[in-house]
């Protein structure tokens, strides 16, 4: 970059000191000074030349004072309040307003806007020039090397989690651990984000919530606490985030990734009437979201702030929640991106729908309402969310503009692709598949009018929105625009907002179309016809990596006895929940969908057969250990049975596969439900054995969740078996289902206990391959000396400690 | 121009990352304690231009020191900034008996710490 002759110079005209220390440090080469107020803002305008005016509209003395009559002004950026939206966009353009923020401000935006206004170059971007590093990634790199230094003992407050969790599964919990577990949570609540790990703060801070107090906790907290303990342990073996992309805590672009949104979305629930906020908040735990509650609008920004939520649920109908609800709505809309509203109000007149709508709600439900209905609401929104980014192809032949299309439309989320030559046009179109084209009119050689009849006379083109850029708005120009099969027309030049909300506009409405054509209506996954084209996709993949590609077909047992049963209702909420597990289960990229019925199927790109028996086993395990409640019976237990195919092993194209993977399944049916089985699995003889590190015998499935997850975030692979008559089939016989290096066995098992599975292993001379070692309630001498002589390699009571089994794990497996 | 700061905190990985922070991005000098108890000895003997002071710490909390701090003539006049990662109400009427310049959030983000603490106290860089 060449150095401009004079410095640059901005003046930041109203705002805190922060705003204009973060301009200096990002920008290069620029001079930022400040103003307080009006009248010095003024003074410092007209001693000399500017090359750019930051100025709060709610600077001291008011931005007029600041504009009116001055003389030449640099270009402005505007600081509108909270909401914004204060001034229409023709007194703005007037003003020399060239580009408007609001409060609070995102400063990463702030900066890429002011770097291309002044030419200069944002220090971010210059990392790579060597020499004298700027301090913001001197800082960076310093910060990662100091995180390679605490990770250890960091990570080792995770161990206090992990006990607490135990002893309160085994009912020990003491006040001393509990209070332990609190204060370690507390700080890695307040050290770990500092690292990159905002994720992790957030979860260490919810664990400190839950042991607060002195409430007591039982099951449904012991595994909150060991989820929370295994996401810890993940997020900080993972890389941290680099600091600039850290969430800041007012205005930054928050945005989750979307396997963020997809592991636990956060439904913020705004309204005062407590009961039916819990009803929802217990609904929505049901299709795995998490809820935040807030009884007033200032709670609700406060929540905000805190944690990005995926979506809010807001009640109007509250005591003047009306105006307060509404300019909340009107915040949440104009979040970058936006945070979607379901409004939740009493009253069902038109004009307060057009209000909502106006103001950008996505929802609009009438009270009183099933909380039920309310959560469908909003994971219908959800998913719509979760589409892709969308994409336009911008044609026009000045660069200039393209250059500005691009800037404007990138924060707002849309990914922009420039072409400057029409006459590769269609190629592009063909690359790119946008999801609609901005067209200029005049351009040498090809017209943009000739090139939106090209579109609209193709099939594949002729529903995509097509919005051209003129500089010509008489009416005889608008008049063809249209009658060439354009959607909209925005002139140039074009201001801004004008151009992104007309654009997002269109996109939106895409969106919504293909969310509708694509998925499921009651689960939300896609449909068949969506699911086809995917998984065309990823076999395509497949072949052209050399990669394999599993496709498993899932149908609910006995589904049509919970219809009869317990009527469609249950039945609905069913296959909710298995669509639920099934999306957590899996990838971003794998593909889950309904097709119709209580049937499912699943492709999963780069995965053989064992490991999407081992996957589909999982969400299996996870709908057992589940069951539906039922009011006044007994829970409600569902399974279901998969049938696997593998490419191109069992078959080379999708039918084929689709072929074996039903025959699978019916495979699956008659050997007794409740399984999933591979292409190739012949009742008596298993395909494979498979070779494992610990098997985990033991029927508390919370104890046993911690147990798998301690040992796989070590390393080791492992297996839960929770019944004792199950694990001694699986791992005897002349040709085992499985072979372990060591079994963890639990005593006290319903059916077969834990001393006859040992004798069961010592008699097949399992024994001489695996070691066992035996957990006992408590340290009675006779059981344990009864156990080490059937053949336990060793033994360790009940409570345990998971470092400390985990160090027996380890001395048994070397000796 | 050059500040010098205190940091109080028990925790190596937040002092040196706060420590860090402050001299990279701000410039200041920075003296760095492990507890309450060095922390007004150390206060005490360089008169810093403000403390930034951990609120959880074993033995002598940040609140503690904060009123230690105020009853010594020699460091009654430093601006204290309390660090915390979480206010709870109990805490909060603790913080509302001192006279604190500031209580910022944990965790912080080591960019903006500086910043921060610059307009907790009014400082214009």
């Amino acid at each position: 970059m060449s150095a401009p002759a004079q410095p640059a110079r901005v003046l930041v005209a109203g705002f805190e000191d922060g705003v204009a220390s973060f301009l200096a440090r990002q920008l290069r080469g620029v001079t930022v000074e400040t103003a307080p107020d009006a009248a010095a803002a003024r003074a410092q305008l007209s001693g000399g030349a500017w090359s750019l005016l930051l100025l709060d509209h709610e600077i001291p003395g008011g931005p007029g004072g600041v504009l009116d009559g001055a003389p030449a002004l640099p270009p402005i950026f505007l600081c509108l309040p909270r909401g914004g939206g204060a001034l229409d966009d023709g007194t703005l353009q007037a003003r020399g307003v060239t580009r408007t923020f609001s409060h609070p401000i995102d400063r990463q935006a702030l900066v890429r806007e002011a770097a291309a206004v002044l030419g200069a170059e944002p220090v971010a971007d210059t990392s790579a020039d060597g020499g004298g590093a700027a301090p913001a990634d001197a800082l960076g790199e310093a910060v990662r090397k100091a995180w390679e230094r605490f990770r250890g003992p960091v990570t080792a407050r995770v161990d206090a989690i992990e006990n607490a969790a135990i002893a309160v599964l085994e009912g020990r919990l003491t006040e001393e651990e509990r209070r332990h577990a609190e204060r370690e949570a507390h700080k890695l609540a307040g050290s770990v984000g500092t690292f990159g790990f905002a994720q992790g703060s957030r979860v260490a801070r919810e664990v400190e919530t839950l042991l607060q107090g002195s409430a007591p906790l039982g099951q449904a907290e012991a595994l909150r606490l060991t989820d929370a303990a295994v996401a810890l342990r993940r997020e900080l073996a993972r890389p941290p985030s680099p600091l600039t992309e850290m969430p800041r805590a007012a205005g930054g672009d928050t945005r989750p990734s979307r396997a963020q949104v997809r592991a636990t979305p956060l439904l913020l629930v705004v309204d005062d009437d407590a009961e039916l906020a819990e009803r929802i908040s217990m609904e929505a735990s049901a299709r795995a979201m998490r809820t935040r509650l807030a009884r007033n609008v200032a709670d609700a920004r406060v929540a905000v702030a805190d944690e990005r939520p995926a979506a809010v649920l807001l009640n109007l109908s509250f005591e003047d929640g009306a105006r307060h609800g509404l300019e909340l709505l009107a915040e949440l809309s104009a979040h970058s991106p936006r945070i979607p509203v379901v409004v939740l109000t009493g009253s069902g007149a038109f004009a307060d729908r057009v209000e909502v709508a106006r103001l950008g709600g996505v929802g609009f439900l009438q009270k009183p309402i099933a909380p039920q209905t309310a959560v469908d609401a909003v994971t219908g929104v959800l998913h719509l969310g979760q589409q892709r980014r969308s994409c336009v192809l911008a044609v026009d032949d000045d660069p200039v503009i393209l250059d500005a299309v691009q800037r404007l439309l990138d924060p707002a989320g849309v990914e922009v692709h420039v072409l400057d030559n029409p006459e590769r046009f269609w190629e592009s179109l063909e690359e790119v598949c946008p999801d609609a084209v901005l067209l200029d009119i005049d351009m040498p050689r090809v017209s943009g009018i000739e090139l939106c009849r090209v579109m609209r006379n193709d099939a594949r083109w002729s529903a995509t929105p097509v919005i051209f850029l003129t500089a010509r708005t008489e009416a005889e120009t608008v008049q063809r625009v249209f009658s060439a099969g354009a959607d909209d027309y925005v002139a140039k030049p074009f201001v801004g907002p004008e151009l992104v909300t007309r654009v997002t506009n269109r996109l939106e409405r895409v969106q919504l179309h293909r969310a509708l054509a694509d998925s499921d209506p009651l689960t939300g996954v896609a449909n068949r016809r969506r699911s086809d084209e995917l998984m065309g996709q990823l076999m395509h993949l497949a072949v052209r990596n050399r990669q394999p590609f599993a496709l498993a077909l899932l149908d609910l047992d006995h589904f049509k006895l919970v219809n009869d049963r317990y009527g469609h209702g249950m039945g609905d909420e069913v296959l909710r929940r298995v669509a639920r597990l099934l999306e957590r289960g899996f990838r971003a990229e794998d593909v889950v969908a309904r097709w119709g019925g209580e049937e499912f199927v699943v492709g999963m790109y780069g995965m053989d057969k064992e490991d999407a028996v081992r996957r589909l086993e999982a969400v299996l395990e996870q709908l057992r250990a589940e069951p539906f409640d039922l009011p006044g019976a007994e829970p409600l237990r569902v399974t279901f049975s998969a049938g696997i195919a593998q490419f191109p092993v069992d078959g080379d194209d999708l039918p084929a596969l689709y072929r074996v993977a039903d025959a699978t399944l019916y495979q699956a049916k008659q050997a007794g439900r409740d399984r999933v089985i591979p292409a190739g699995w012949t009742a008596d003889r298993p395909d494979r054995v498979t070779q494992l590190d610990v098997v985990v015998v033991e029927d508390d499935p919370a104890l046993a969740r911690l147990l798998l997850h301690a040992l796989e975030t070590r390393g080791y692979s492992s297996r839960w078996i929770a019944d004792g008559r199950e694990a001694a089939e699986a791992l005897t016989g002349s040709r085992p289902e499985l072979r372990a290096r060591l079994v963890l066995l639990d005593v006290d098992l319903p059916g077969m206990d834990g001393h006859a599975v040992l004798r069961r292993l010592a008699r097949d001379r399992v024994l001489e391959r695996t070691r066992v070692i035996v957990l006992t309630v408590r340290a009675h001498e006779a059981e344990v000396v009864q156990a080490l002589e059937e053949g336990a390699f060793d033994h360790v009571s009940k409570p345990f400690s998971i470092p400390i089994l985990l160090q027996r794990i380890r001395r048994t497996m070397m000796a | 121009m050059s500040r010098r700061i205190l940091i109080v905190d028990d925790e190596d990985d937040i002092r040196e990352v706060a420590q860090m922070s402050l001299e990279m991005v701000a410039g200041w000098e920075v003296i760095p304690a492990r507890n309450g108890e060095e922390g007004l000895r150390l206060a005490a003997e360089h008169v810093p231009d403000a403390i930034l002071l951990d609120v959880m710490m074993p033995v002598m909390d940040g609140p503690a020191t904060a009123l230690r701090l105020q009853d010594d003539p020699r460091t009654a006049g430093i601006p204290v900034i309390l660090l915390t990662a979480k206010v709870q109400p109990a805490d909060r009427r603790r913080f509302e008996g001192l006279s604190v310049a500031g209580v910022l959030a944990k965790p912080f983000d080591p960019m903006e710490l500086a910043n921060q603490v610059s307009s907790a106290l009014g400082w214009r860089e």
